[in-house]
Parts: C-alpha cells; sequence; structure tokens
C-alpha cells in the first residue's frame, strides 16, 4: 500500500500477473496506475523504454499486452485475472 | 439517427454545451473516451473519498448533464471523422466513427480540451518522470502517488496544485521546481484577485508546501533527469536530488486535431497555447455549423470553460432554429476568462527551455528524434512541420505529434529564423488516435469487400 | 537572367528532368507552388512492382527500378531506403485468378518476370499470407521504398548540380515563350517543362492547350511499428491492394482507394468507408494486421489522361514547351521519365519513347 494514499473506499483487490508476477490490484484503478502502485514504472522495450507519461492516452508510451491484445494502460480498467505482457 | 448537435469532449465545456443544447430541446449527443463525464480536471474519481472544490463542480457539471435529455456516450473512442465539408459536394451532416458508435449529427461542437507540453530535457524518457496533469489524474482520480520522493517541476499552478496533493497524500516532495519569477506571478496577482475562490485555494497550497519545509526554487528548471533504467535523481540547475519521482510540466497545448481534420482555419496564439481554431465571438470555427469549447479552442482554464461550451451550445442552436433559453453566458465567460488568461501566459511556452534542449536529447518519443536530427533536417531543406515529418520521421509515431509538436515547431522556427507561425502544423487526419484493427474490422466475408474496378492493364 | 529551362512542378517527374537537365549543363529553374516532392511523389505508397504497372510501361518501370536501387550513386548518396523484395499478386476466388493469368501474361509480354504460382508456393515465400489463395503471380524482382524520402534526397543533388530551386513559388501564368508569372517576380526561360501531376491541365491551359486530366484520390494507411509480419510487397489480383513492411516495422496499406478531394481542395480526407474496405483487405491477405494498429491515413492525388498513358513529350504547337506526367503508378517509373524526357529536350534519341500529347 506504500503509494496508494489512504483513506479512499476502496473495494476488495484482485489479483492479476504482470509479466509473470501475482500483483494485487484494486477494481476500478488503471492497469497504468495499479503497475505503479506495484513498482513496476518501466513495462518494456520500445525505441525509448514503455513507461506510463500522460495517463490520458495521449503519449501512447504505456503500451501493454493485456490477454494478448495490444493496450494503453493508462486507458485499461483492472479486471481480476488479467494477464500483462 | 441524426442529432441536432453532437459534442465531441466530456470535460467542463462539453458538458456544458450538451446541458445547454439538450435543454433548448435539440437532440443532442455527447461523446467522452473515458467511461464516465468530467474531462480531465473533473475526472471521475475512482474510489469515493473527501470531496474537494473540483469534484463538487465536476460532480454539479456531470448532475446539469444527467438531467438535461442529452445522450451520453461514454467509454468510446472517437477515431473518424467525416461529412461536414469533408465530402464531395461541399457540405453534409457531420459523421463521428467510434469504437461501437456511428453518430451523425447537423451540428458539431468540439470540446476536445488539451494536452500537456514538457519541453524535453536529458533523462526525460526515463520511467518515474511522468506529466503534471498526469501527475493530478494518479492522485485524484486514481489515488496512487507517483513515488516515494517526488519533484515537482515546470510552470504554472498545476506545480503547487501537485505538490500539496502529495504531501496530503503523505507523500514527500524533494523540491518544488518553478520556472516563473516571483515577478511573474505578482504580475498575475491582480486578475486572480478577481477570483477569490481561486486565490484561497492557491494560497492554502502554497500554505502547505511552506509548512512542509518543501525548498520552492523559483525561476528553477531540472536539466537532467538520472537513473540507470529507471529515475534516480533530478539535477536541478547543477544541484543533484535523490527522487524516484519527477512531475513536470510545461503548460498545456490545445488539441486541435479535430478542427485541423475539418480543415477549419486555425492561428497560432501563443497566450492560448499554442495553435487554435480560428472562432467568431459565438465560438463558430471558419467550417460552417463547426464550433469550438473550452480549452481545446484556446487555454482559458477550468472555470471558464462551461460558459465556453454554452456559447458555442447558443451559436449551434441558433444556426439550427433553436432558441436558447436562460442568460447569455458572454459576461460570465469574460470574467473567468479574464482569470484564466493570466495562468494560461504563464504557462505559454517558453524559448528558453527550447534553447536549453541538448543536441543528442530525444526529441520525439516515438521515432527516437532528437534536437541534432530536426536540425539537420533543417538545414537540408525543411521548412515546415509537415516536410521535417517527411524529412525525419519526426511525429509519425503513435502520439501522432503530440507530445513532441510544440517544442519540435520552436526548434525548426527558430533554425530557419522564422516565427513559429511560419512553420505550421501537420495536417489532421483520422484516426484521431491509433485503433486497433480488430477493433474496427468487424465481421466480414472476402466477398462482401467492396473492392472498386480494377485500373486499366 | 534568363534560364535555359524552367521546370513547373517539383515533385518526382520534374526533380528528374531538373537533375538530368542541370547535368548536362543547363541553367535550370524548378519552380514549386508547395514544397518539394510534398505531393503525390512525396506521399504515394513507394511500390516498386511490375505487377500493377500498366503493361506499356513496364519497359520503363523496369529501368527506374534499378533506378531507385541505386539512387544513392547518381544521386550525391541520398537514397529513398529502395529495397528489393518478391513481389506476389494473390487470387482468392476464381474469377480473381482469371484477372491474374490475363493480367500476368500481358505484363510478362512487356518484359516483367512475372510467374504463376500455387498459393502454397506463395506461402512459402510470404508465410505471412492468409490461408486461401488460389493463384498468385510471383514476380522476384519487385520492391519498395520510402515515398516520404523522396524531396531530401531530390533536394541536395538538384542543389549541387545548380538547380535554381524555388518552393513555395507558385506560377500564375506564363506569357510568351517563355515568361513565368510569379510572386518572386517575373521568371524568364527558353525552355518550358510542366511537370505539374493533376494540376497539369490548369498548366497547359496556360499555353491554349486543352488537356483534361481526371484526378484520382488515392488513400493511405500506415500502421504503428509490428514485429515482422510480412516480407514481400503484397498484392491482389485487382491491383486494389499493396502492402510491405518496412525495415522500421509499419505496415503500409494501399491499393488506390478512392478518398474525398480535387484539384482545388487537395486530398481531403479518407472515406470512412473506403478506410474500413481497404483494411478489411489488409487483414484479409495477412492475417497478422488483425493485432496492429493503424496511425495515420492520407491522401495522394494521381493524374489520369483519356487513354489512361502518359503525357511525356513536347507540347503541340508550343515550341520548346514540353509536359511530363500522368504516368500511371507514376512513382514507379518517375525518374526514368525524367531522364529520358531530358534527353529529348537536349536534342539526343531518347532511349525509350516518349509519350507525346498530341494522340489525345
Amino acid at each position: 500500500m506504500l503509494l496508494r494514499i489512504a483513506g479512499l473506499c476502496r473495494p476488495a483487490p484482485v489479483a492479476i500477473t504482470v509479466f509473470g508476477h501475482v500483483v494485487l490490484a484494486y477494481p476500478g484503478e488503471s492497469l497504468a496506475a495499479s503497475l505503479i502502485a506495484a513498482g513496476i514504472t518501466r513495462f518494456g522495450e520500445g525505441i525509448s523504454p514503455r513507461l506510463a507519461f500522460c495517463h490520458m492516452g495521449v503519449c501512447q508510451q504505456c503500451l501493454v499486452r493485456v490477454d494478448g491484445r495490444l493496450v494503453q494502460a493508462c486507458l485499461t480498467p483492472v479486471a481480476a485475472g488479467q494477464v500483462v505482457a | 439517427m441524426m442529432h441536432d448537435i453532437a459534442v465531441l469532449g466530456g470535460g467542463p465545456a462539453g458538458m456544458a454545451a450538451a446541458t445547454e443544447a439538450a435543454r433548448a430541446g435539440a437532440r443532442t449527443v455527447l461523446l467522452e473516451e473515458s467511461p464516465r463525464p468530467g474531462g480531465q480536471v473533473y475526472r471521475s474519481p475512482a474510489f469515493d473519498g473527501p470531496r474537494d472544490a473540483d469534484r463538487r463542480a465536476g460532480d454539479a457539471l456531470r448532475a446539469a448533464l444527467a438531467e438535461s435529455g442529452a445522450e451520453v456516450v461514454c467509454g468510446h473512442r472517437v477515431w473518424g471523422l467525416g461529412g461536414g465539408p469533408l465530402v464531395a459536394e461541399g457540405a453534409a451532416p457531420f459523421t463521428l466513427s467510434a469504437l461501437g458508435a456511428e453518430i451523425s449529427a447537423r451540428a458539431l461542437i468540439l470540446a476536445t480540451g488539451t494536452h500537456e507540453r514538457i519541453i524535453p530535457f536529458p533523462g526525460w524518457t526515463l520511467p518515474g518522470v511522468l506529466g503534471l496533469a498526469a501527475a493530478t489524474i494518479l492522485l485524484k482520480a486514481q489515488g496512487v502517488l507517483p513515488g516515494r520522493r517526488v519533484v515537482v517541476a515546470g510552470v504554472g499552478p498545476l506545480l503547487y496544485a501537485v505538490a500539496a496533493k502529495i504531501l496530503a497524500a503523505g507523500g514527500q516532495v524533494v523540491a518544488l521546481v518553478d520556472g516563473a519569477t516571483n515577478a511573474d506571478w505578482a504580475r498575475a496577482l491582480p486578475t486572480l484577485a478577481a477570483r477569490p475562490d481561486v486565490l484561497a485555494r492557491g494560497l492554502a497550497w502554497r500554505a502547505r508546501i511552506a509548512a512542509a519545509g518543501v525548498p520552492v526554487l523559483m525561476a528553477a528548471r531540472v536539466t537532467e533527469a538520472l537513473g540507470d533504467s529507471v529515475l534516480s535523481a533530478v539535477r536541478v540547475d547543477g544541484r543533484l536530488m535523490p527522487a524516484d519521482a519527477l512531475c513536470i510540466g510545461h503548460g498545456l497545448v490545445p488539441a486541435t486535431e479535430a478542427s485541423r481534420t475539418y480543415r477549419a482555419a486555425h492561428v497560432h496564439e501563443p497566450g492560448l497555447g499554442g495553435w487554435v481554431p480560428v472562432l467568431d465571438a459565438d465560438r463558430r470555427t471558419t467550417v460552417r455549423l463547426l464550433y469550438a469549447a473550452g480549452d481545446g479552442s484556446g487555454v482559458r482554464g477550468a472555470a471558464a470553460a462551461p460558459a465556453s461550451g454554452r456559447l458555442a451550445a447558443r451559436a449551434a442552436l441558433r444556426d439550427l432554429g433553436f432558441a436558447p433559453g436562460g442568460r447569455d453566458p458572454a459576461g460570465a465567460f469574460a470574467r473567468a476568462a479574464a482569470a484564466g488568461a493570466a495562468m494560461a501566459g504563464m504557462m505559454a511556452l517558453r524559448p528558453a527551455l527550447v534553447a536549453a534542449i541538448p543536441p543528442d536529447t530525444v526529441v520525439c518519443r516515438c521515432e527516437g528524434i532528437s534536437r541534432a536530427q530536426i536540425e539537420a533536417a533543417a538545414d537540408a531543406g525543411a521548412g515546415t512541420m509537415n516536410q521535417l515529418k517527411h524529412f525525419c520521421r519526426l511525429g509519425m509515431g503513435p502520439c501522432q505529434g503530440r507530445m513532441c509538436g510544440d517544442a519540435a515547431a520552436a526548434l525548426l522556427a527558430a533554425r530557419q529564423g522564422m516565427p513559429i507561425a511560419a512553420v505550421g502544423f501537420h495536417t489532421g487526419r483520422i484516426p484521431l488516435r491509433p485503433v486497433p484493427m480488430d477493433a474496427i474490422l468487424g465481421d466480414f466475408d472476402y466477398a462482401d469487400i467492396p473492392v472498386p474496378a480494377p485500373a486499366p492493364l | 537572367m534568363t534560364y535555359d529551362c524552367a521546370i513547373v512542378g517539383a515533385g518526382v517527374m520534374g526533380c528528374s528532368t531538373a537533375l538530368f537537365l542541370a547535368r548536362a549543363g543547363m541553367r535550370v529553374v524548378l519552380l514549386d507552388r508547395g514544397e518539394i516532392c510534398r505531393e503525390a511523389s512525396g506521399v504515394n505508397a513507394g511500390t516498386l512492382t511490375m505487377q500493377m504497372t500498366r503493361a506499356a510501361l513496364v519497359p520503363y518501370a523496369l529501368r527506374a527500378h534499378e533506378m531507385w536501387l541505386r539512387m544513392p550513386e547518381w544521386c550525391d548518396g541520398r537514397g529513398v531506403l529502395a529495397t528489393a523484395c518478391p513481389g506476389l499478386s494473390v487470387a482468392f476466388t476464381p474469377q480473381e485468378a482469371a484477372m491474374l493469368e490475363e493480367r500476368a501474361a500481358a505484363r510478362r509480354a512487356a518484359g516483367a518476370p512475372i510467374e504463376m504460382i500455387s498459393g502454397a508456393a506463395a506461402q512459402a515465400i510470404e508465410p505471412g499470407l492468409a490461408d486461401g489463395v488460389l493463384l498468385a503471380g510471383h514476380c522476384p524482382i519487385d520492391g519498395f521504398c520510402s515515398a516520404y524520402l523522396t524531396g531530401l534526397a531530390f533536394r541536395g543533388a538538384l542543389l549541387n548540380a545548380g538547380v535554381t530551386l524555388l518552393e513555395n513559388t507558385p506560377v500564375r501564368g506564363v506569357a510568351g515563350r517563355f515568361v513565368l508569372d510569379t510572386p518572386a517576380g517575373p521568371i524568364g526561360a527558353t525552355r518550358l517543362v510542366l511537370a505539374g501531376g493533376v494540376w497539369l491541365q490548369d498548366m497547359a491551359a496556360w499555353l491554349g492547350v486543352s488537356l483534361p486530366i481526371k484526378v484520382l484520390v488515392n488513400q493511405l494507411i500506415v500502421t504503428e511499428r509490428l514485429a515482422p509480419v510480412m516480407r514481400t510487397v503484397l498484392g491482389v489480383a485487382s491491383g486494389l491492394l499493396s502492402l510491405k513492411q518496412y525495415a522500421n516495422g509499419t505496415v503500409l496499406i494501399g491499393g488506390g482507394w478512392q478518398g474525398i478531394g480535387d484539384r482545388l481542395r487537395g486530398g481531403l480526407a479518407v472515406k470512412p468507408e473506403s478506410f474500413l474496405g481497404n483494411i478489411r483487405l489488409a487483414a484479409h491477405t495477412v492475417p497478422a494486421l488483425r493485432d496492429a494498429r493503424v496511425v495515420r491515413s492520407w491522401l495522394g492525388l494521381e493524374a489520369e489522361t483519356a487513354d489512361a498513358l502518359p503525357v511525356i513529350g513536347p507540347v503541340p504547337g508550343v515550341a520548346d514547351a514540353w509536359t511530363i506526367g500522368a504516368v500511371h503508378s507514376g512513382y514507379t517509373s518517375g525518374p526514368y521519365m525524367g531522364k529520358i524526357l531530358a534527353q529529348a529536350i537536349l536534342g539526343q534519341t531518347p532511349e525509350l519513347p516518349l509519350f507525346p500529347m498530341e494522340r489525345l
């Protein structure tokens, strides 16, 4: 919970798999926020490293594959059982 | 179904525009990419928490929209624009293609907001570096701190808002690095005094920052972000500060891709954030039945956005033969816009930051194009942004030039000894954002593809 | 001063004509109302294939193909990343197979080394190709290049050759033989070359000559960078698809689907239905593209005469005036067309015959 702000009414966490590791996340969060809260700030390699930069769907730097499909992590809601690669 | 008025973008301007239009009896639809309307400033938080002023303002706009009778289509990315002037015969209803929705409307109001300007510096592509507006979203909508030890840097009021929010959430702010001078702020004060609520909030942020003992460095700038694979330190004019996050922003850039796609005339106004559509007093663009409102038509802040949206809606209503109701928002807009103008002026592009970009620093993140490569293309004869794209691929990547366009235009213009306006902007084209093919392909048989007749043999 | 030759239109035709004339010693001025190679020459699909080339143009395209591949050798070190690779034109239906055989036969007769192969053989050449191909035309010497680099590639060589390049200088009319009316003042030249693409019709009118030009508004679509999904230049029998993946991973989807635009307004907009049809055809042909994201679409204007053959040669009734343009798949043949027109202007016999407009 180190980076998650206390005092908010979060639902029960769910488990997702991120680059092979199980991570707890809260439905309602964006995948980008969940990854940052889990200490994962570098998502992969492109021309420059993949990372969440604008958090509003503009910069296209946070592309990840979720359940095989290419998505922007900042615009993708967390859901139980997601596999992020 | 044919709508009378479509509104693209569900921030404060778009919400108010759709509300105004629907209340007057126009069949109105609002399209928004996020799951709920609100825009970046009033983004609906993921989790319930304390209700601050922004939350109350956003909730009020959302409630009015919900009661207005406007159809609200959320969670759909609009990728295609057609109709309007983009037809062989010269004019037609506007068509918007979203993932999962097709909309037609007689009139279209653009309320597409802004994206953040971040002038490149060494290390800005390191994970851990993020935008100031991005930090606001992370903090307010997601309830997540950007890091444990955060440097907050750039220009404008968002600096103080982000730093105060980090502190309130229990985070540590290593330093607040303000590119403006105390004199810049003093000049903005008289217009801010006309908005006691805004002034009071700003003072509260500063009080919290002072109480926490955060160093506030004025007229300072981040010269480098350092780290092996992620951020570990930030250099500010020679001082090295350990940090695991850097929130940095240098102002807001109006998102004009839709008005550019419709070939509306644009003008470069640094005090409005850069390129903006040419508008009349009622927010008509140069394209018939196309209007623009909110920060996407020129940065004037969230407080001015609803009145600007209402102005646009009322012009559209009158042009379509409807009678707008209620009070004319022109006065309210003028007052709010005056306060917004002072902040927008402070957040305008700062040529000194552009001049300080080192030659080997990447400017176009998507294509990995450095300042030196931009200048080499300029020296090889590129004189406009469209030609720069051809000469070095700047802007050809998935962000479609949004992150780099502003800085690159300033670099190109400086190298050519021309004003920024002379280098122009990238021609607007669909898709408005990158769009996954499988999301639009649908089910089809080969025989159903309407392959045109072959060329002569 | 009076130039030996004024060339109006700085696309690939105008640029190559200017380059070869200047290198032969002529004082050349090259004018464009916009920037060098920013219309069709800079925004086309960069396809170097014999399988979309009109049969009558195959001998020219073969020679131009060689020029593109060796461009740095004749263009002062600059090129357009031309890449030779096999080309496939595929048929999914019996009707397409018949069309493919007929078209390939005509092109083969004109010198294109196209052989007919099975779907399985085509998949061996192009593993990215979908199942269900009945027949494919295979041309081992096709290829592609990055058309957006054309202006950059020509610009330095033109300046080195002494060409006066006047970009953003629209010619408003021509008086006498020849004084060009421009915002930069009158420009005199003893010879005139009109190289204005779809605007050739307006340019010919300056000389009192009628040259009807049909405007094709060709659509292009590009994906973001992908892992390798294909390695050939790929089309369908009708020619309404062109696909290639560049070294940087982007896949360019074209084929001549029509968008909105005209001579006056330029390439205005992609039609959503053409956008969808084009990407469906692409994804049907290379299924891995389903996973791609489309980043951008755009349009380029292509000129076509009444008989869909070029106008390269003298202007009837106006001594020392020439046209070059309206070459189907003109980019592919472009540099060679400029070379042979330059030969004619210099009083030499062109290596291959020109296409004088007097036939029209």
